[in-house]
């Protein structure tokens, strides 16, 4: 019996396997003045919310805390989804996203600098975490139950940990791909893949304790297992919708023109379309067993989420970041169309970070007096805090954010070139 | 062993068998070895117009479908209708069973409540959509494909292999043999062969009449069974199908035994044995008694936290019928009276002589053990919390009763103001 032949190759695919020119693949100079432009903006609107808070009193604090926790994590979980995506590709030997990995791990390789970031967080642990108060802690049998886990050292020490597996996966993850750009040896990709797997392990149990540290302990009388889960699924639409328009803003550039096709783009809506049932699954998983138990201690992280104007941020998560998109994405024809499927990913980034004001701001209220113990803060806001801060956090960070990815783009070429899976991926059809 | 070989030897067994009958020209096999040749091919014979044909390759080819002129598939809506339908049936479903026809409180939530039918509805919009994708594709491509005359083709097996094809079908209005192997074989193709068919219907073998003759007649039994079953009577007990449930090997609560003593199962204590958590000695705490007659007082000692157990137990387990503040106002008991219910005895004011003159041990008698329609409290409430709940009674029924004695003399001067 004669072997069957290996591939088909597609006549129509010819400018696919066309070599790549320089300016597919680098970012060209006048882009990349663009990159410390943007770390100024982030930096100047930062500053200028603390300035803000500063002139509003201890009041201001909290809420420059809250908002900072809001911009910053939302910039983190972009990072981490990045990561997570660049481990998957890796472990399941994927040959399409060959062409988008790179930019995904450029994106995860901001850590150190997330990591330095996390900083003022810790700084503001007292504005932000009610267990960090010695005197609230003494009165709550919760609380001292909760010591063991929830006290200063083992948080820092935690938090520290969390970004020293990331900054290592994603470090150890972006030079095994850079070094085969020069030496081509196939040996790198298999390394790669052999590091993703005891990766993911890592990545999983650090983001699920990262989201119950750095969130979940906001309002520490609170608890739910699948929170972590719920991190990582917002991660991941948050991600894939900065890798759409990412993609699209570099193709605008001339960068990764005629690599990334719309089987790329397809299958990256695809995966946006899944994860964006993903959240909502695991959004309404860990609502259902709560408001079907209905037990005080639980139902009251909702409780604050819906009522003193909440009820309409949750309703627009439930209908914004689940039931329109779901139908938006569904067809086809919608992931295959670029203005399309840049709507849907412009509009669900917009969603994630409504769900991470969702998942943090309701905290300030808390942190305002709700919890209740004498001298712990003044009641500020009672209801729904949208504050100027909120909006300079979200920008400064978003500019931030992006200047920081544009900067790793320095010298970088944006295509693995000489990975053994590029043919596949540039052939990439769907059928 | 080369499987296609022995496909081979099969095709040519299976051909003797079939060459007896009378056949006919059923299509036109023409080969290509590469899928070039074939989608070059393929655009040709759409834009010449054949109806009745398809393309053979052995692994998926990119752009056939655009070469051969086929639409987009309607799969995608079916799948979508179906999805929709089974959302619709779920919701549908749940809102008439548990809401309209056969009203039904679950834990206290709504009757047509969303949040708890969102898991059936999941689960059955996946269901119908992924039954029709996958059946409506098996549907829409006509499979499973049992036989065609195409399998007895020699030059088909290796389209499953290295080869390429197209089939043109003699029922196609344009078929013409020689115009078409003329066309083909300019469009570069490596063989040509024209595929025969016997005329008309193969008979069906004699043995597939017995097989399913018997089958079906096996098939009515249970049926039948069941039918007969449901409409006669029998003084039998039911069959038990899970024998090892319904009849386990243990003796049962005053059965016999012929081994032990007293010929019984159930065996007595050891003579002066107390069983764990049943010396209760202490009459006064376990019975309210101090030899016949009610004890008055209480075995423990009253402080601010006894009384405000007492408090809390009381609004669960007394107050929905005696209210909060006991006069027997509670939300059952004006229900009650709002629906004028015949065989409703109200619940005793606890203000009332009867009440006040009663005994401590004789209140934690009737928690314990029930009055009148009142059942009892036993199982629900500790030993402990149910003195705690006499003590609250007998604070209730003082602050009905209070006099300026009962104030704390330093705050008397507060209330004279």
């Amino acid at each position: 019996m004669t072997p069957p032949p290996s591939a088909a190759s597609d006549p129509m695919q010819h400018a696919s396997t066309a070599p790549l020119k320089v300016e597919q693949v680098t970012l060209s100079g006048s882009t990349m003045g663009l990159a410390p432009k943007m770390m100024l903006l982030g930096l100047v609107t930062l500053g200028a919310g603390l300035l803000l808070d500063l002139v509003a009193g201890p009041k201001g604090l909290y809420h420059f805390a809250h908002a900072y926790l809001l911009g910053y994590f939302f910039c983190l979980t972009i990072a981490l989804g990045a990561l997570i995506f660049v481990c998957l590709q890796r472990l399941t030997k994927a040959g399409w996203s060959v062409v988008i990995r790179r930019l995904a791990e450029l994106i995860a390789s901001t850590m150190p600098a997330l990591a330095i970031l996390a900083i003022p967080v810790l700084v503001f642990m007292h504005q932000l975490y009610p267990w960090t108060h010695a005197e609230l802690v003494e009165n709550d049998a919760i609380l001292l139950g909760k010591q063991a886990y929830l006290n200063m050292p083992f948080f820092i020490g935690r938090v520290a940990v969390y970004f020293a597996v990331w900054i290592w996966i994603a470090r150890k993850m972006l030079t095994l791909s850079l070094r085969q750009d020069e030496s081509g040896d196939v040996e790198l990709t298999r390394k790669a893949e052999r590091l993703s797997a005891p990766a993911v392990i890592l990545f999983a149990l650090t983001v699920t304790f990262a989201g119950f540290d750095l969130l979940m302990s906001l309002d520490p009388h609170w608890f739910s297992t699948i929170y972590g889960v719920y991190v990582f699924a917002g991660s991941m639409v948050g991600f894939l919708s900065v890798a759409i328009l990412g993609v699209k803003f570099l193709q605008s550039r001339g960068v990764l023109r005629d690599v990334v096709t719309v089987e790329h783009f397809h299958d990256l809506g695809k995966l946006l379309f899944g994860f964006t049932m993903f959240w909502g699954y695991i959004a309404f998983s860990q609502f259902m067993l709560i408001w079907y138990a209905n037990i005080p201690e639980e139902t009251i992280w909702f409780e604050h989420r819906m009522s003193h104007g909440w009820g309409w941020v949750s309703l627009i998560l439930l209908f914004g970041h689940f039931v329109i998109p779901f139908g938006g994405l569904l067809s086809r024809h919608v992931k295959r169309d670029a203005r399309g499927l840049v709507f849907w990913a412009a509009w669900q980034l917009v969603m994630h970070l409504v769900d991470i004001y969702w998942l943090i701001m309701p905290a300030l209220n808390l942190a305002h007096g709700k919890v209740g113990a004498p001298g712990y803060a003044p009641a500020l806001h009672a209801g729904f805090p949208l504050h100027v801060l909120d909006v300079l956090a979200v920008v400064g960070f978003g500019a931030l954010f992006v200047g920081l990815v544009m900067r790793s783009m320095r010298g970088v070429n944006l295509v693995p070139l000489k990975d053994p899976r590029l043919a596949e991926a540039r052939g990439f059809h769907n059928f | 062993m080369n499987p296609l070989d022995d496909k081979m030897r099969w095709l040519e067994k299976a051909g003797d068998v079939d060459a007896k009958a009378p056949q006919e020209m059923h299509g036109l096999l023409v080969e290509f070895d590469s899928p070039e040749t074939l989608l070059d091919a393929c655009r040709k014979v759409r834009d010449a117009g054949y109806t009745k044909w398809d393309a053979l390759t052995p692994f998926p080819v990119h752009g056939i479908d655009e070469a051969m002129g086929i639409r987009m598939t309607i799969l995608p809506w079916l799948a979508l209708g179906a999805g929709l339908t089974g959302l619709a049936i779920a919701f549908g479903l749940q809102i008439f069973t548990n809401g309209i026809d056969y009203p039904f409180l679950v834990s206290g939530k709504p009757l047509i409540s969303v949040p708890a039918q969102i898991p059936v509805a999941f689960e059955l919009t996946v269901l119908f959509a992924a039954f029709t994708t996958f059946f409506g594709m098996l549907v829409l491509n006509f499979l499973p494909e049992v036989f065609h005359p195409l399998f007895r083709a020699k030059r088909f097996p290796r389209m499953t292999a290295d080869r390429f094809g197209i089939y043109i079908e003699a029922k196609d209005p344009l078929f013409n043999r020689q115009q078409a192997e003329l066309l083909f074989t300019r469009l570069g193709a490596t063989g040509v062969e024209p595929v025969l068919s016997r005329t008309g219907r193969a008979p069906m073998p004699v043995m597939i009449h017995g097989v399913g003759l018997t089958l079906t007649l096996l098939a009515l039994i249970p049926p039948a069974l069941i039918v007969k079953s449901r409409y006669s009577k029998s003084d039998k007990p039911r069959i038990h199908i899970i024998q090892d449930m319904d009849f386990q090997e243990r003796y049962k609560t005053q059965s016999a035994h012929p081994l032990l003593p007293r010929g019984a199962a159930s065996m007595e204590p050891v003579a002066g044995t107390i069983a764990r958590g049943e010396l209760n000695e202490d009459d006064h705490m376990y019975r309210g008694m101090a030899g016949d007659e009610f004890v008055r007082g209480f075995p423990m000692a009253l402080t601010e936290s006894v009384l405000n157990r007492g408090q809390r137990q009381f609004a669960i387990y007394c107050a929905p019928c005696h209210g909060l503040t006991g006069v027997g106002d509670g939300p059952i008991a004006r229900r009650a009276d709002r629906l004028a219910e015949g065989t409703w005895v109200a619940p005793t004011s606890f203000h009332t002589e009867l009440v006040l003159e009663q005994a401590e041990g004789q209140i934690f008698h009737t928690i314990t053990n029930g009055v009148r329609t009142m059942k009892p409290y036993a199982a629900q409430i500790e030993v402990a919390d149910r003195w705690a709940i006499v003590a609250y009674v007998r604070a209730l029924q003082r602050s009905q009763r209070a006099s300026i004695d009962d104030v704390p003399p330093d705050i008397r001067a507060q209330l004279a103001q």
